[in-house]
């Protein structure tokens, strides 16, 4: 059986943007795994393809082993197609049976589970026309399987999602290194430090409220406290972190002052103080000193978040704090308010005062407007240089895909710099 | 209608905080007139508003003179169609 995760639509990863503009949302996080990780573990599939937007196949082919956009993979053994929003805990739809097609409400495909002897009855030489025959020529259930909604519905579900996985994983002790003094709270059974892991001197790890796995050659450095639930990545760093409950740190991240509650994909720097609570921060992101998100309002109301730049959502939550795209670098003494939205390859100059809840991608934020700054070119200076300090490559690919980004968000970044240039004239 | 020099000259001064007299064809916004990066961005976005045109960052960042901006908004207005006074 071969399991085929195919990308939601546009306007269903709209609401997982800014991360979704590059990344297919199983790429996304929660807990210690992303989504799809989780669905390939829960399916037990051994053979995964992938079909993601067009604008991203290239660059995502040069990332991974399986194909991508490969329309031959679409022909031979029964298969199961899945849309990532569909939470992996909850999918329980057998690998074998008769082919049938899940839909959710709206007639959306959540997944198709297709024989062998059914596949004859289907184009294969392209996924669109594949999934609309499907859903013409086999029968359709209505589903009600769990669905992801929006991003931070993946920021709201951490905690309790690292708990599960620390189970699931059903490993603890320490197999990497402990010095001395030290302090573990709460039971050495719900603390997991991973071989070549370091922890330094004056650490304290506090599981009492939920578990802390440690990952491989992750290095916890003096005056760190660590909360559970907790994930520490592959080679991140903790320096001196005040880390509290419900943190999901991707590999080589280096993480300073206070997180609290949030997701930090992988790659990225926060090194400095400053308060970082209910986000979700991408890769190749640095936060500048002193960077600070507000996650609760003065008047404890219900949070908004423009993903758009045009509407603003009401995410019916207390605590959303800022999501943050692939290669933001923000300048020290940033303040970000409540629910912002800061598009990828977005450069902030911070300005002391909070920052509009909406930043589009690929603007330069001075001065207190969004303005068309140096250029994309010089932003992919900035990040090839960035990538090439962790040894990874700047490819053509993936210039092309942030081209297609860049392209797809200059509606929006047009309209933020026309009133930045307002602003300007008026000063 | 006021020629592209006077025209530039009146952004430069306005966004440098200074007075038209005292800027010469031949200074450098950086070196002469003191324009931190920052304002070098503002020239740009305030010469794009006044002549109605579209500039490719790069290139109009590249522009380091007074008399070389002129030249190079002038062309670029040809480029796009758009009428001044030379």
């Amino acid at each position: 059986m071969r399991l085929i995760l195919l990308d939601s639509p546009k306007e269903i990863r709209g609401n997982f943007y800014p991360i979704a503009l590059s990344h297919p949302l199983w790429e996304l996080r929660c807990g210690f795994t992303s989504l799809g990780e989780k669905l390939i573990d829960k399916v037990g599939a051994n053979d995964v393809a992938y079909f993601v937007a067009d604008y991203m196949a290239d660059s995502y082919r040069a990332k991974v082993q399986q194909p991508v956009n490969d329309s031959s993979i679409l022909d031979g053994d029964d298969m199961l197609v899945v849309d990532p929003r569909v939470k992996a805990e909850n999918f329980d739809v057998a690998a074998k049976g008769p082919s049938e097609v899940g839909l959710d409400e709206q007639g959306s495909l959540l997944y198709a589970r297709i024989t062998k002897d059914d596949l004859t009855r289907l184009p294969t030489d392209e996924i669109g026309r594949f999934i609309t025959e499907a859903k013409e020529k086999l029968p359709n259930v209505r589903s009600a399987l769990p669905t992801w909604r929006y991003i931070w519905d993946l920021i709201l579900a951490n905690a309790e999602q690292l708990t599960a996985d620390f189970t699931a994983v059903g490993q603890h002790g320490i197999e990497g290194t402990v010095e001395q003094p030290n302090a573990i709270r709460g039971s050495k059974k719900d603390v997991y430090i991973a071989p070549g892991a370091m922890v330094h001197p004056m650490v304290v790890i506090d599981a009492e409220q939920g578990p802390v796995y440690i990952d491989q050659d992750a290095e916890i450095q003096p005056f760190t406290r660590i909360e559970g639930p907790c994930y520490i990545g592959k080679k991140a760093i903790l320096l001196g972190t005040k880390c509290r409950e419900g943190n999901s740190i991707g590999p080589f991240c280096r993480v300073g002052g206070e997180l609290e509650e949030s997701i930090i994909q992988g790659y990225s720097n926060k090194y400095h103080d400053g308060f970082l609570g209910h986000a979700y921060v991408g890769e190749w992101v640095n936060l500048g000193a002193l960077t600070t998100n507000s996650d609760l309002k003065n008047d404890y109301s219900t949070v908004s978040v423009m993903l758009d730049g045009r509407r603003a959502i009401d995410t019916g939550l207390v605590k959303v704090g800022s999501l943050i795209g692939d290669h933001v670098k923000t300048s020290i003494g940033t303040l970000l308010n409540t629910g912002s939205y800061v598009g990828p390859m977005a450069l902030i100059m911070g300005t002391g005062k909070p920052l509009p809840k909406f930043i589009p991608a690929f603007a330069w934020f001075i001065e207190g407007v969004v303005t068309k700054g140096f250029g994309k070119g010089k932003l992919y200076e900035t990040a090839k240089m960035a990538m090439g300090r962790r040894d990874c490559q700047w490819t053509e690919t993936e210039q092309s895909m942030w081209d297609a980004v860049f392209d797809m968000t200059a509606p929006m970044r047009n309209q933020a710099i026309k009133k930045g240039r307002r602003a300007m004239l008026t000063r | 209608m006021a020629t592209v020099e006077e025209r530039v000259k009146a952004v430069t001064a306005q966004v440098l905080k200074l007075t038209p007299d005292e800027i010469k064809l031949e200074d450098s916004f950086t070196a002469d007139l003191g324009a931190e990066s920052v304002q070098s961005i503002e020239l740009v976005a305030m010469f794009e508003e006044e002549f109605g045109i579209e500039m490719d960052e790069d290139a109009a960042l590249s522009v380091e003179t007074v008399g070389k901006a002129i030249e190079f908004i002038a062309e670029v207005c040809k480029e796009q169609g758009v009428d001044v006074e030379q």
